[in-house]
């Protein structure tokens, strides 16, 4: 776009939002020209931020007036790309809707805008007795909008599910600039589950303006745990046990060797530095069950050599437990100055496998990696380490990545457990997915999004989503 | 009526009816062909029932792949054998089949806390109207690649494809089962023991409200338990103690299912398939909290009408007996949905004796926003409109 045709672009965005809603000098770009995933950079022409839904919609008639794509944002703790501004554009960012809009108990469900923060409603809910599910490990900053788009899961999700299962309704402004509501409070209502094709659909559908959540039930009691191992092996085949004996802990975590030392470098939490492999263990539910679970577990981990499975004693030692898992990926940066995550998920009886596979083939391509993950839901999240300036290695490391993500999906598994496929993963569609599937896809995206303007280039590799052709060319980090 | 072998025969039945312009109607095990609005357009019904191989079942993994014409029954057996089980309540399990529990987003009394069909279906294939065989999901049980093509179809009555193969997430089955029934003194009191429920630490599978000649024309209150045996009997004590004893009619009982043959889940399972000639079957999704008003209005209209709530979720499944002589869909559209609206929700017929004069909206709740993005859904995956036609909610059929 022009300079001339941006700056009359940024005018009429300001007369619908007011003048501290947009932002156009090139300098104020930067955050907004990548999230968690760094690999690829683009500016957007123009970043705006709407107050309400209304300002959205007259946001999007406006970019379909002049047919400028527009891209939803959160807070940009996406890890695939999602809200990239490919080609430039209107950075649509909700950050700024974040009101809690209703809470009611009785019937179990809250009402929020998109851009509520994830752990402002957990923080808002405590001491009533309920609690949203849905806990990414970057629920201190991403938006529950952000969660919506791309189906967030989190170390609880093992027993209480992903975003979408505890999502009831959505509150959308189409690419066409209509307002729809789908779903909402009551259950089951008669027609499709459109609600239910929104949750994932990475902003390539709609923008999310509003959102229905399920409200759970607080446990009355938990048992977290800390199962140390000798060797990676011994617990993964834990983990692969606990599943198939038919326990459904809260949360199964794994953190290895590599992943401890990062932690204990930048924390000091005190974990045991000798050991390969420990596993964050948490039952919870009924008093009366809990301790014949913790038996039980307890009991697997033995048989597969744990060197110790320790209890944490009251609630401020699960905290610590807790938060250092979620500080996990913070930590990486103490032992490496660039990293990339994979998402990929493997059938849980499939872990012991693929660990070896992963020491394998980043040893082939001379990177290292490290590994802290869902493990009770086969979603592994390898960090494969390498310094940007150095490209050689950067490239040896994204080749390590990608052979990884083709081993998961030997396993009959997936790329994606919870980040997306934003512009990442792109290129793995066509492995995991046939042509018709995807036409399927992209004939779902059409019902939605028939003039592509909504975060075009995304998720689908149909024409023009390859990273080669783009009209207003992006910077790919030296591969 | 054709029977299928595979997924190929399904396609290339598709092919043919796109040729001559034939609707399919896909059929499982026939019990619940009259649920959506009668077919009017001539065509073939496509026999699925054929289609019941179990492809793979990885148990270990708490996964199981098998063909959509499955019976539920057969499903459930293969299941047990290694003490797994999906906790979706279907009737006539032994004619049921997986595609049509699916195609019509069937749930029972243990959706409280299991969830639906939407929260285990995984991995699924169909044929589009296009004959085109696509899938979505896969066989893990975490997977954010694609669209969720899984939540599409459930619940899209056979009207975007027809469903050949599905993966589902499976579960434990429960070692200990039991249920509580109350006679509560009123509707009132029903709604003291529901909203006391919701803040108990006991934690329910199943909270349902039920009414009909078969308890007298009384209220049963039943909460169902799943879990160990120490959590089971803790929580039936637990609620014995917090229960109000006035909102009681009579002394709490308590079924201890593993001792019960052939066992009062299946009682719940079967209690709103309608037995014998009932005019008009209603389903409506209101907010639970307002159950209690809702039935309350009902019983206004119908004396005679048999009540299943599955309560904590705001489902309530009505047996109208007596129909103004307005006839059923000025009934729907001048006293039941104007009711659903006022406690937050809709309703939709299940099933009708005289289906003929219905109008699409009176059939399917009205009208709502985002019917429109429905009908473009369906415009893509089935422009000829061979599936199904004229049974859903399309208002272009
Ligand atoms: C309104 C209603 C009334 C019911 N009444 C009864 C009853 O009287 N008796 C009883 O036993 N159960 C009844 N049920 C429950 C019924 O058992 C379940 O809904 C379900 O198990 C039907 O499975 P089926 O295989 O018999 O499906 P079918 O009756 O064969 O089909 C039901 C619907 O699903 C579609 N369908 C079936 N298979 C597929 C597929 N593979 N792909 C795509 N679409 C498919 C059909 O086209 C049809 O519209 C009722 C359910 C509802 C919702
Ligand atoms: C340290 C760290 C830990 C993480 N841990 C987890 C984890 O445990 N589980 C997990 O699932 N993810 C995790 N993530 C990834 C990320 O936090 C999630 O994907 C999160 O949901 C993104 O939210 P956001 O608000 O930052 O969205 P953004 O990154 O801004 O956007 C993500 C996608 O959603 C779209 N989007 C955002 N808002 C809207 C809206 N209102 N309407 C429509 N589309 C919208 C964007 O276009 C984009 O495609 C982690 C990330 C980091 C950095």
């Amino acid at each position: 776009m022009s300079i001339a045709g941006i700056s009359e672009l940024a005018a009429e965005l300001r007369r619908i939002v007011g003048p501290d809603g947009v932002l156009s000098a090139a300098g104020e770009m930067l955050v907004y020209e990548c999230d968690g995933f760094v690999v690829e950079k683009d500016t957007p022409d123009v970043v705006v931020f709407p107050r309400t839904t209304e300002h959205v919609r007259q946001i999007v008639l406006l970019c379909r007036r002049r047919q400028v794509p527009f891209v939803p944002r959160g807070a940009g703790t996406g890890l695939a790309g999602g809200s990239l501004p490919v080609g430039g554009g209107v950075l649509i960012v909700l950050t700024r809707m974040r009101e809690i809009v209703e809470i009611n108990l009785r019937d179990r469900y809250a009402v929020v805008q998109p851009g509520v923060v994830n752990v402002k409603l957990t923080e808002r809910l405590r001491g009533t007795g309920f609690h949203y599910a849905p806990d990414p490990s970057s629920q201190g900053s991403c938006t529950i909008g952000g969660n919506v788009a791309t189906n967030s899961g989190g170390p609880h999700t093992l027993k209480y599910g992903v975003t979408v299962n505890h999502v009831l309704g959505l509150e959308a402004v189409m690419a066409d600039g209509t307002v729809c509501e789908f779903g909402g409070p009551s259950e089951d209502l008669p027609g499709l589950d459109l609600t239910g094709a929104l949750v994932g659909s990475e902003g390539t559908l709609v923008v999310v303006t509003k959102v229905w959540v399920r409200l759970t039930r607080d446990a009355q009691s938990v048992r977290t745990m800390l199962g140390i191992f000798e060797s990676c092996d011994d617990a993964t085949a834990a983990i692969s046990d606990i599943i198939a004996a038919g326990i459904i802990p809260a949360a199964l975590e794994m953190m290895d060797h590599g992943i401890l030392e990062a932690l204990e470098q930048a924390f000091h939490f005190g974990f045991p530095l000798d050991a390969q492999a420990i596993l964050i263990i948490e039952v919870d539910g009924l008093e009366a069950g809990l301790d014949a679970q913790r038996e039980r577990i307890t009991a697997i981990c033995q048989a597969h050599h744990a060197r110790e499975v320790r209890h944490a004693n009251g609630p401020a030692e699960r905290i610590a437990l807790w938060k250092a898992r979620k500080q996990a990926f913070g930590a990486v940066g103490r032992i490496s100055p660039s990293y990339c995550t994979q998402d990929g998920v493997v059938p849980r009886t499939r872990l012991p496998h693929m660990l070896r596979k992963i020491t394998e083939i980043t040893a082939r391509h001379g990177v290292r990696a490290v590994n802290v993950f869902h493990a009770g839901d086969g979603n592994l999240h390898p960090i494969v380490l390498f310094d940007e300036k150095n490209a050689d290695e950067m490239r040896r490391a994204l080749d390590a990545s990608n052979e990884i993500l083709d081993e998961c999906l030997a396993c009959g598994g997936s790329v994606s457990g919870e980040h997306g496929i934003g512009i990442e993963k792109i290129d793995f569609m066509p492995k995991m997915f046939t042509a018709d599937d995807l036409d399927a896809m992209s004939r779902l995206r059409q019902a939605f999004n028939s003039e592509g303007l909504l975060s075009p280039k995304k998720m689908l590799p149909t024409a023009g989503a390859c990273s080669a052709e783009r009209s207003h060319p992006g910077r790919r980090a030296a591969v | 009526m054709l029977a299928i072998a595979s997924a190929d025969d399904v396609i290339e039945l598709v092919h043919t009816a796109r040729d001559t312009d034939a609707a399919l109607y896909p059929e499982g095990g026939a019990t619940a062909l009259d649920y959506g609005l009668p077919a009017r357009k001539p065509g073939y019904s496509v026999e699925l029932a054929g289609l019941n191989q179990v492809i793979d079942y990885p148990w270990r993994d708490m996964t199981i792949t098998v063909e959509a014409g499955i019976t539920m029954q057969s499903l459930a057996a293969i299941l047990a054998e290694q003490r797994q089980r999906l906790p979706i309540d279907a009737p006539f399990a032994e004619q049921a089949t997986l595609g049509g529990l699916i195609a019509t987003n069937y749930s029972g009394a243990r959706r409280f806390g299991f969830g639906t069909l939407r929260d285990y279906v995984i991995g699924i294939s169909a044929v589009d109207g296009n004959a085109k065989l696509f899938k979505g999901g896969g066989r893990v049980v975490k997977n954010v690649a694609g669209y969720d093509m899984c939540k599409l179809l459930v619940g899209s009555l056979g009207t975007l494809g027809i469903i050949t193969q599905v993966t589902l997430k499976v579960r434990p089955l429960p070692e200990a089962s039991a249920l509580l029934v109350a006679r509560p003194v009123n509707l009132a009191a029903a709604e003291k023991l529901l909203a006391a429920l919701n803040t108990s630490l006991a934690t329910p599978v199943a909270v349902e409200l039920l009414y009909g000649n078969q308890f007298g024309d009384e209220w049963r209150f039943i909460v169902g338990f799943e879990g160990s045996a120490a959590e089971v009997a803790w929580q039936i004590e637990t609620l014995q103690a917090e229960w109000p004893r006035e909102a009681l009619a009579e002394e709490l009982a308590v079924i201890d299912q593993l001792e019960q043959q052939p066992g009062a889940w299946q009682e719940l399972t079967d209690f709103s398939l309608p037995a014998g000639d009932v005019p008009l079957v209603v389903k409506f999704s209101v907010r639970p909290s307002q159950v209690c008003t809702l039935l309350d209005k009902l019983r206004t209209f119908d004396d005679q009408a048999a009540f299943q709530a599955h309560a904590g979720n705001g489902i309530v499944i009505a047996q109208f007996r007596q129909i103004p002589a307005v006839g059923a869909c000025k009934f729907l559209l001048q006293q039941l949905q104007p009711a659903a609206h006022a406690c937050g929700g809709y309703a939709h017929v299940w099933s009708a004796a005289t289906a003929d004069d219905f109008t699409r909206p009176a059939w399917w709740g009205g009208v709502r926003g985002e019917m429109v993005y429905m009908e473009r859904v369906k415009q893509q995956f089935d422009p000829q409109r061979l599936l199904n036609p004229g049974r859903f909610i399309y208002e272009n059929d």
